[in-house]
Parts: C-alpha cells; sequence; structure tokens
C-alpha cells in the first residue's frame, strides 16, 4: 500500500488539475478526505480483477493502465498524471477493474476513500461531470492507443509515450527503464533498445542509467505519429487547463 | 408490456423506462451507414435491438481500426452519457436491423431526470471500456485467425444469426490487417468447415468449433456482462516481471 506522508513535503492537491478545478465549496468538501501519498515507481495501484479501496489523483506522479490478457500478456492502454485520476471503475459502477494500475513515474498522489468517493460523486453534480469528462477524455485516449499500437512502428510508439510522459512530468527528464518501457508498449526489449537508440543518434534524447533526457522536444514531435497530437487535443479541449492557466484565465 | 430488447434499456426501473418510451423512436439501421463520424456533433443516440455498430478510429494512411461493437447490450452516442456533445469515433453500421432511437436533446432532458438511467449507462461505458482494452490488447498479442473466429463470434452474438453479409475489406478494418490477411485467415476457418464464405455472406456452420478457434477474448468479452469475468483473469505476479517474454505483435 502506498505511504501516507507528511503534509509539509507534499504538493497540494491544487496540483491535480481535476481537483483545482472543483468549485471552492466541492473542494472544501472533498479535503477532508484526501489523503497524500507516496508512489514510487513500479508501485501496483490495484490488479485486474481486483476491487479497488481508493481512487487516486495524481499531482507529480504517473500511473500507466495495462490490459492484461488471459494468458498473461500485457499492453498499456493509458497514462493517467495530474491532468486526471486513477480508478473510475469506483463511480463508474464496474465491480472489479479490468486493468492494472502501475506507477510509472514515482511522485505524489491524493487519494480518497471508495466509500467517500462513491458518495460524493452521487451527491454533487459538478464532481460528477467533470469525472465524466475525464471517462470520455480517457476513452478517446485508449483508442488512440489501440490504434496506435496496431499500425505504428515501435520509434513512433516510443515518441508518443515520451511526449504523453513529458506533458505530465515537470523538466525533461524521465526515470525509466527499458524493461518498463517494454512492458507499457507490449514489444520486446530489444525493439525498445533499438529504437531508443536510434532517438539517442538523432540526438533527440539522452538515454543512461534509467535516465532519459529530452533534448529536442520540437524534432520528437515531428517524430512522432498524429496519435499524440489526437490524444492531446481531445485532452485540452475536454479537461480543466492547469492550475496557473486556470487563474490566469480567471484573473 | 412488451419484451424490451434492448438490454441496457430493460435493466432500467419499469418506471423509469415507461418515461422514456415517448422519446424511443423505433428505426431500421441500414448496413453500411454512418451514424457518426468523429468530430460530428451528436443529434441522436441510438439502443441497438438486432443491429450491431461497429466504432472506429480513423488514422491516417491506413484502415480505420474497429475499438468497440455495440449491439442490444449497449447505445450508440456514449460521449452524450459523459456530457459531452461530439463523437471522439467513426460509428458504422455494421448488422442491419432495428434500433431505438432518441434525440438528443430529449436524451439529455432524461439524463437530467432519471438518475437510474445515468447510472446504467455508467455501467455500460464501463463495459464498454473493458471491450475496448481488451480488442486493443487482443489486436496487438493474437494472431489473425483467432482475432476473426472472435469477430465473428461477437457479431453473431448481436445480430443472433450464425449468418451476415460481410466483405473482405470491411473485415480488414475491423481487424486492423490487409485483404490478403483476411482472405487466408477466413480461407483456414473454411478449410476446417467451421465457416462458408462466398460472395460477401459468412455463415458459421459449427459454433462450437469456431469457438475453439478464437481466442479467450471472445468469452472474457461475453462474460463481461454478468461480471464474472475478471476472476477469472489470473492474478500476475508483479508488474515488471515478465517483460522478455512477451511476444511481438502479430500482423
Amino acid at each position: 500500500m502506498p505511504k501516507a506522508v507528511p503534509a509539509t513535503t507534499l504538493p497540494s492537491p491544487k496540483e491535480n488539475h481535476l481537483l483545482a478545478a472543483l468549485s471552492d465549496e466541492a473542494y472544501r468538501r472533498l479535503l477532508p478526505s484526501l489523503e497524500g501519498v507516496a508512489l514510487p515507481l513500479g508501485m501496483v495501484l490495484y490488479e485486474s480483477g481486483g476491487t479497488q479501496g481508493y481512487v487516486y489523483f495524481p499531482t507529480d506522479s504517473i500511473v500507466s493502465l495495462l490490459y492484461v490478457l488471459a494468458d498473461g500478456a500485457s499492453a498499456e492502454i493509458a497514462v493517467t498524471g495530474s491532468e486526471g485520476l486513477v480508478g473510475i471503475a469506483l463511480f463508474m459502477g464496474g465491480e472489479t477493474t479490468p486493468s492494472r494500475a502501475v506507477v510509472q513515474s514515482a511522485g505524489h498522489a491524493y487519494r480518497l476513500r471508495a466509500s467517500v468517493c462513491k458518495a460524493q460523486f452521487d451527491a454533487n453534480p459538478e464532481l460528477q461531470h467533470l469525472l465524466l469528462r475525464f471517462t470520455q477524455a480517457l476513452i478517446t485516449q485508449m483508442t488512440q492507443t489501440a490504434v496506435c499500437n496496431r499500425h505504428h512502428s515501435i520509434d513512433q510508439q516510443l515518441c508518443r509515450w515520451l511526449l504523453l510522459s513529458l506533458d505530465r512530468l515537470k523538466g525533461d527528464h524521465l526515470s525509466m527503464t527499458q524493461e518498463l518501457i517494454a512492458n507499457m508498449l507490449g514489444v520486446r526489449r530489444e525493439g525498445v533498445t533499438e529504437a531508443a537508440s536510434r532517438l539517442q543518434a538523432a540526438g533527440l534524447i539522452e538515454y543512461r542509467r534509467g535516465d532519459i533526457h529530452v533534448t529536442d522536444r520540437k524534432r520528437l514531435e515531428a517524430r512522432v505519429c498524429e496519435c499524440y497530437a489526437v490524444v492531446k487535443r481531445e485532452y485540452d479541449r475536454l479537461l480543466p487547463a492547469p492550475r496557473a492557466a486556470h487563474i490566469a484565465a480567471v484573473g | 408490456m412488451a419484451a424490451i430488447l434492448n438490454s441496457l434499456l430493460a435493466a432500467l426501473p419499469r418506471k423509469s423506462y415507461r418515461r422514456l418510451v415517448s422519446g424511443l423512436a423505433p428505426v431500421t439501421l441500414t448496413f453500411g451507414d454512418i451514424l457518426y463520424h468523429p468530430g460530428d456533433t451528436i443529434r441522436d443516440v441510438f439502443f441497438p435491438v438486432e443491429s450491431l455498430v461497429s466504432l472506429l478510429t480513423p488514422v491516417d494512411g491506413h484502415l480505420a481500426l474497429e475499438v468497440g461493437m455495440v449491439g442490444r447490450e449497449g447505445m450508440v452516442g456514449v460521449p452524450l452519457a459523459l456530457g459531452i456533445g461530439v463523437s471522439s469515433v467513426r460509428a458504422l453500421v455494421q448488422g442491419a436491423g432495428p434500433a431505438l432511437k432518441m434525440s438528443a436533446d430529449r436524451f439529455r432532458t432524461e439524463l437530467h431526470a432519471i438518475p437510474a438511467l445515468q447510472a446504467e449507462l455508467n455501467r455500460y461505458v464501463h463495459t464498454l471500456m473493458a471491450q475496448i482494452s481488451q480488442t486493443a490488447a487482443c489486436n496487438r498479442f493474437h494472431v489473425v485467425e483467432a482475432r476473426l473466429a472472435r469477430w465473428l463470434l461477437m457479431t453473431r452474438d448481436r445480430v443472433r444469426s450464425g449468418e451476415f453479409r460481410m466483405t473482405h475489406e470491411f473485415l480488414s478494418h475491423m481487424l486492423g490487417v490487409r485483404r490478403v490477411g483476411v482472405t487466408e485467415a477466413a480461407t483456414a476457418l473454411q478449410r476446417r468447415h467451421l465457416i462458408e464464405y462466398s460472395r460477401g455472406n459468412i455463415r458459421i456452420l459449427d459454433h462450437a468449433g469456431l469457438e475453439a478457434a478464437s481466442c479467450d477474448c471472445y468469452t472474457v468479452v461475453r462474460d463481461m456482462h454478468d461480471g464474472a469475468v475478471y476472476s477469472r483473469i489470473p492474478a500476475p505476479h508483479s508488474p515488471i516481471s515478465r517483460p522478455s517474454s512477451i511476444p511481438a505483435p502479430h500482423s
């Protein structure tokens, strides 16, 4: 289970865009139930087929949703960071979750107990609308990922994956092993190694001992398939802007 | 009261259903009709009765890929249930037959007035997302022949007939493979006397045999409706335990 951490070392809950988009009243109602937790790399928040005790609102972490087939093969179907939440089965009424949620980039999140989440979802139309909008954005990401996995090269998929991850982090470094990336993309590790080497040789990334530094984001964007832009456009359209932009827009 | 032939509607409390009836118009969906393109405003939602609608995501330079399938278990126009008025996929009629149609305006009104409708739709959306994920992973890992068998069985269940029209070109969209791949797979199933295929007409000859030829994904998706499915997926050992053994995607 994720460890609770002292409030002083935690980012504000409003680093999560969904929480930040709530009205003061709705936010204040949730606040006492929000528990800040640290999410280390590789932690499993829930298994496919399991029941969830909590929903998670990432602040500076990224969580990957993997679909696991009966024969054990798995592939990433979506990533979620500070723009969203992990564990929609809870309020959508699914008894168990079909995917496995794994922390893909270490950081923090605020979690909300299942019973509280359900009660708030039913009682608070504002929260309900926000979470349902997020669900539609997530569906778009899932369908686009499905197409990308089917039709695009590992190089393009890696570019998409790097850009989606970078958008959810501050800075241009990712802590990530090739083994984890292979698992996310559902390809052999050698395939990832080769694709990463090509991006490195082209001067787009530097890869060293589990650290990926994106050195030329512009060219990464030029190389990626359309899937990245499709997902980004839908997320921008459907979801609240990040907090800073939100405040700027309001003020 | 006559039997309600769409199971999503049938699951509603009788009182809620009665309220909806006057807004539901019987229509016949025609093979090949496109109900929405991505980006289209959703003007009507559809509850298939004995028709089948395929959800496709188009991608530049490739065939559009089927990401989900909606029959009498569901509704076409899911974004509207999530508060979004625009379709993110192409909805293509792939099995002609009756459906019930409701205008978007009326649907929004009813959604607001009947909490049970929203709850039932949320449960359905969650199942559809599981289907989308399963299809994505299946497309990634399983051979064309097994996927074709799955697809034929899923279609049969929704149109409630073992015989339907289907061209190779259509099937190549559905499965995300080239026509020649579809031809090979269909020929293989025909040689095993599981199906008969001539001039765009497919007839299932051996249902049990076809189930045996399909990957597990067919039964997993079929059982999603009773909620029992997820308990059958074996719990994996750890999130990062099987990178090198993951097979490359088939094509």
